[in-house]
């Protein structure tokens, strides 16, 4: 990112603004977002008060465990954005709140319209048949009666159940059920769309109808995030990556460079190092270009 | 490694205009929030409608249980209260008495305690996808109402049936309001009830306890005669909006009494302010619903 980039404010990826100052085609921005949650645990260290016994003895003791802390960053248009980061660093968290799964525990997210995740996880009932659970499924992300008959056909021709649709759940292999809560949660048409290990799932001919789709519905995304441990998925298909770790933003930019990185940290943690490891971490978290987001009225 | 990376550093400032966003999870205005779900409508009637058909699908019996429970029901108390215990002292038709009051009382029991847990029991869809929540509840009321409605045939069947045989007068068609009013009523203690199990999951537990207590106090299978004698009870048991609803309907469909107003008010009363008190309520925590219990 060069000066003259930084004095304007605009990224890399967004197109030149006509007014200075002023950030276009803004799709998601994220304003000191963080995330505590209440765990329900005992808490070994600490004062030992009467309070504290009484929770513990009735089991309702919680513990707050930091998932998040306070993260700026903007997404444009047109960016395909990749989140890296181990286990355990806060990524499905982080998309969680871009979706309003959960509510930040400070901060907002603010985007053209509320993102959607795409992965396996609409919510099927056993009783009911395939065809109805297309139904209830496309009626609950909103979508009206014509346009889910419109969708009907297509939905049922990805998950491959053109024989089974009309019996109840029950009676699915898990593959079919796996295949047809896909292409329930990728009927709608997201402007912004996140993609959580999605690709992952059925046999080699759906992961390739699968993969057709999925690129298909991000050359309609306006902005797309990919979480993914692929580094080379991650390398092919994104613009921008960041890298989350521990709860925080360490790395922002060009994909080739922050997946780099993220190989030699990931190798020497997996190596059991920790001071390497500890020391790159302090060092990117110095070089990240920190954002600060400014509301004009 | 570190040392390829250009050190930069600092922070860069990004001025964003709200024009155009809209913030995530953010919890929308009471009657925007009305309009939402107002658009869901068709997701509630589905909803309500596939449940409804599934609701048995395990029994041999299948949707035949919908009818025959409270009859096994009524019959039950008919045993203990009607023939053991004799409760039936002084009631013209017992039998009719006893159906409307179990058939009429099992359509809010069932409202409630189904409604009370529709968030809990639908996690996962709420996990999936985003609605209003309030659809939930709502689409356990309405299912309960499209059962109630069989379940009414069945006791003016049984009414009709079982002698001594009462007569069809105009004052029948009263039982269509008394219906829409009694669900009203469940659908705002659902939502309140529905609010605080899901802050306070243990609650759950104390509903079934709460809706036997009401049980006895309604007047299902005893006259409120009984309190004649007892001022102070024989007012209290009047301000029950469930005994009110068994009252009404009792009037109507067995006595050919125009149903007093002071029932009527009470239960409006009741219906009016649960409906106000749970909406507000309901809709006040909407988005910590979202909130992940760890």
């Amino acid at each position: 990112m060069t000066e003259q980039n930084l004095e304007q404010g605009i990224t890399q990826d967004a197109p030149q603004n006509d007014e200075p100052g002023l950030d276009r085609d803004v799709a998601v921005v994220v304003d000191r977002v963080s995330m505590t949650y209440k765990v329900r645990a005992k808490d070994d260290e600490g004062k030992r008060t009467l309070r504290r016994r009484a929770l513990d003895f009735i089991g309702t003791a919680t513990v707050d465990v930091h998932a998040l802390k306070e993260l700026t960053f903007v997404a444009h248009r047109g960016e395909s954005v990749g989140v890296i980061g181990t286990n355990g660093s806060g990524k499905s968290t982080l998309m969680k709140i871009l979706t309003g799964q959960i509510n930040p525990t400070s901060g907002t997210v603010h985007a053209t319209s509320t993102p959607v995740m795409l992965g396996v996880n609409a919510a099927l009932q056993p009783q009911i048949s395939g065809n109805d659970n297309i139904t209830l499924g496309c009626l609950a992300m909103g979508m009206t009666r014509r346009q889910l008959e419109a969708k009907r056909e297509s939905i049922i021709a990805l998950a491959g159940l053109q024989d089974s649709i009309h019996l109840p759940l029950k009676s699915y292999s898990s593959g079919m059920s796996a295949r047809l809560q896909f292409a329930i949660a990728t009927s709608i048409d997201p402007d912004i769309l996140i993609i959580d290990e999605a690709l992952n799932t059925g046999d080699a001919q759906f992961r390739e109808k699968t993969r057709q789709h999925l690129d298909s519905l991000r050359g309609q995304a306006g902005c797309v995030f990919l979480v993914s441990h692929s580094l080379g998925t991650i390398r092919e298909m994104c613009s921008r990556v960041l890298w989350i770790e521990r709860g925080e933003l360490i790395m922002d930019g060009d994909p080739a460079e922050v997946t780099e990185q993220y190989n030699s940290y990931a190798g020497q943690m997996g190596r059991g190092r920790i001071k390497r490891p500890r020391q790159q971490r302090e060092a990117l978290k110095k070089q990240l270009v920190k954002t600060d987001v400014v509301w004009s009225p | 490694m570190t040392e390829q990376v250009t050190p930069i550093g600092g922070t860069q400032r990004v001025q964003v205009s709200p024009e155009g966003l809209v913030k995530v999870g953010a919890r929308p205005g009471f009657f925007e929030y009305a309009r939402q779900i107002w658009q869901f409508r068709s997701f509630i009637h589905f909803d309500s409608r596939s449940r409804i058909a599934t609701g048995n699908s395990d029994d041999a019996l299948g949707r035949i249980w919908l009818v025959l429970n409270p009859i096994l029901n009524g019959a039950t108390y008919f045993f203990v209260f009607g023939v053991l215990l004799n409760t039936a002292k002084g009631i013209e038709n017992f039998i009719a008495y006893l159906i409307i009051g179990v058939f009429m009382f099992r359509f809010t029991t069932g409202s409630i305690t189904q409604g009370a847990r529709a968030l809990n029991n639908n996690q996962s869809m709420m996990r999936a996808f985003n609605f209003p929540r309030a659809t939930l509840p709502l689409a356990v009321n309405v299912r309960e109402l499209m059962s109630q409605v069989i379940v009414i045939t069945t006791m003016l069947v049984l009414i009709l049936a079982i002698p001594p045989l009462e007569r069809i007068t105009w004052l029948w068609f009263l039982l269509v309001p008394v219906v829409l009013v009694q669900f009203l009523f469940n659908l705002g203690l659902s939502l309140l009830l529905c609010r605080i199990v899901t802050r306070l999951p243990d609650v759950v537990n104390l509903i079934s306890f709460g809706t036997r207590i009401w049980l006895y106090l309604s007047c299902v299978f005893f006259s409120l005669e009984r309190f004649e004698n007892h001022p102070g009870i024989y007012q209290a048991m009047q301000l029950n909006p469930l005994f009110c609803v068994l009252d009404i309907t009792r009037d109507i469909l067995l006595y050919g009494n125009v149903p007093s107003l002071e029932r009527w008010a009470v239960l409006g009363a009741w219906t009016l302010v649960l409906l106000i008190v749970g909406s507000i309520a309901f809709w006040k925590a909407e988005e910590s619903y979202n909130q992940e219990r760890a």
